[in-house]
């Protein structure tokens, strides 16, 4: 990384704020992967523990932005400092909300345990947030790393994500015609792959933040976006 | 990127005021300014910034030939103002250092009452007919100075008498009461407190409507308060010159980075 700075306790601020960062990162990645295999497993404890364990993501967040303002306040940082505390707190508001996406597919489980399963749809659900997960691992290394590649790297990989709950979104549909006793169960499902996808997402703004903190600019051109799918039962106009 | 503040006063497109080409500066044989080319703009705040003895004084002090008062030391290379030769020989140096004025690090007042301090300039540059007309601009000069206030009762007490802080912007008095079209400030406000200091940043800001005015500080701070665009010297050269924006948040130059972070460089 960067030089140290003269005043060594600038350098143990700066430090301090993004262990937390990446301690309430490691939650989140936790709040993931426990959700998925809640799911598949049909494990309501665990659907449970999740729900429960985002009050502490919560209370990262806080204390967190409550770190990066004192440091504004305190050290008027500049330059690749203010890069720094600029991300750290929009990266923060980006991991609460993959957090909080997590705890709704829990709470989508525990409903879902007590309906009769949609064949394959549990591990297709777990891979989906699988990808997300290492994405966002991924986001984090390249964060830690001042990676700028790897970012680059997981920005794309979003589209993966995409196409993935895309996939699912039409199987669902075919469920749901075939048989409307599956509507209520494929409703579930298909909210939890739209939060799946919606982590892609704040997954990819990461990313985003690594690359403004590395080059200084954000990266301008939009990501490809493919399929329409998900748009076809919407009304036109 | 673009300085976003320049929308805040409404200030029409800026001009070249001052330009420098090729400037050497030799205090006998130690090399002091190096090969440093610049546009200053009119209508801008110019903040200098960079390490002690990197040459910010010496450079600031090119502008309006202050240099010719220091033995031994020898100016290259060509600066303009308004596109006009300020070395060229014709250039009488008293009348273009009331056009540039200066204020310096320490202050300095003359030997003489307030009034005095501030109506000195105006009186040889014969810019009042009468005394009413002096005591406008003393009282104007004055309140610009943000010391109006302090001393409106005893203006006819020494300037010298007055406590550090309060002579420094007497002398921003005396600079601006002249109405030069570019003021120097070299480090206005390291003698002064928080609310002078803020006084005098308005102040410069208040100036840039009409004026160009470059300022030298140690406070990274204060020059991205008040400043439009920033000059980093290392060494006595101009690493980077650039939106003050974008040097406090995006620096090219890994010095000006580590300068301005406060990094071991
Ligand atoms: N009057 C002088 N006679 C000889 N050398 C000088 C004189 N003034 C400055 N110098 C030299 O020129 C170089 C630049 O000095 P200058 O005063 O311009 O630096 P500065 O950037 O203004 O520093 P500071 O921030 O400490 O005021 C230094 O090496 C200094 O020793
Ligand atoms: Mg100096």
């Amino acid at each position: 990384m960067s030089k140290p700075h003269i005043t060594s306790a600038y350098d143990r601020d700066l430090e301090a704020v993004q262990a937390h960062l990446m301690k309430m990162g490691g939650l989140v990645e936790a709040a993931i992967i426990d959700a998925a295999n809640s799911l598949e497993t049909r494990d309501e404890d665990l659907a449970e523990q999740v729900r429960r364990n985002d009050r502490q993501i919560d209370e990262m967040e806080t204390r967190v932005n409550e770190e990066a303002a004192r440091l504004i306040a305190l050290r008027a940082p500049t330059a690749v400092d203010l890069r720094t505390v600029l991300t750290v707190m929009k990266i923060s508001n980006n991991l609460e909300r993959v957090g909080d996406y997590a705890k709704n597919m829990a709470k989508r489980t525990s409903v879902l345990v007590h309906m009769t399963p949609i064949e394959g749809s549990a591990s297709d659900i777990r891979r989906m947030a699988k990808s997300v997960e290492l994405m966002l691992k991924d986001a984090l290394d390249a964060y830690i790393q001042r990676d700028g590649a790897l970012a680059e790297d997981v920005r794309l990989r979003d589209r993966e994500v995409d196409q993935m709950y895309n996939a699912l979104f039409r199987q669902f549909l075919t469920y749901m015609m075939e048989d409307p006793r599956h509507i209520t169960g494929c409703m579930h499902l298909h909210f939890i792959a739209k939060n799946i996808e919606r982590m892609g997402d704040h997954v990819t703004s990461i990313a985003e933040q690594v690359i403004y903190l590395v080059t200084g600019e954000m990266p301008d051109d939009a990501r490809p976006k493919g399929d329409k799918t998900p748009y076809m039962a919407e009304p036109r106009g | 990127m673009n300085d976003m503040r320049i929308v805040e006063r409404d200030v029409e497109t800026r001009e070249i005021k001052i330009r420098g080409d090729k400037v050497q500066v030799f205090y006998g044989d130690n090399h002091a300014i190096k090969d440093v080319d610049i546009e200053i703009q009119d209508k801008t705040v110019t903040a200098f910034i960079g390490p002690s003895g990197c040459g910010k004084s010496t450079f600031l002090r090119c502008l309006n030939r202050m240099n010719d008062t220091i033995e031994g030391c020898r100016v290259e290379g060509e600066i303009t103002l308004d596109e006009e030769d300020i070395y060229n020989k014709q250039v009488d140096p008293v009348q273009l250092r009331a056009k540039v004025g200066m204020v310096f690090q320490k202050p300095n007042p003359f030997p003489k009452s307030i009034y005095d301090n501030v109506a000195y300039g105006p009186r040889i540059h014969g810019l009042a007919s009468n005394k009413a007309d002096l005591d406008v601009i003393v009282e104007k000069s004055l309140r610009r100075g943000a010391i109006w206030d302090e001393v409106k009762d005893r203006l006819d007490a020494p300037g010298t008498g007055l406590s550090g802080g309060q002579q420094q912007r007497l002398c921003i008095a005396r600079a601006v009461a002249t109405e030069p079209e570019v003021l120097l400030m070299d480090e206005p406000c390291s003698a002064l407190d928080p609310i002078a200091t803020a006084q005098v940043e308005e102040l410069i800001d208040e100036l840039r409507t009409n004026y160009s005015v470059v300022i030298v500080t140690h406070s990274m701070q204060q020059a991205a308060r008040v400043s439009q665009k920033t000059a980093f010297f290392h060494l006595g050269n101009l690493v980077e010159y650039n939106e003050t924006g974008e040097i406090f948040t995006n620096p090219k130059d890994p010095r000006t980075e580590s300068y301005i972070t406060g990094r071991i460089g």
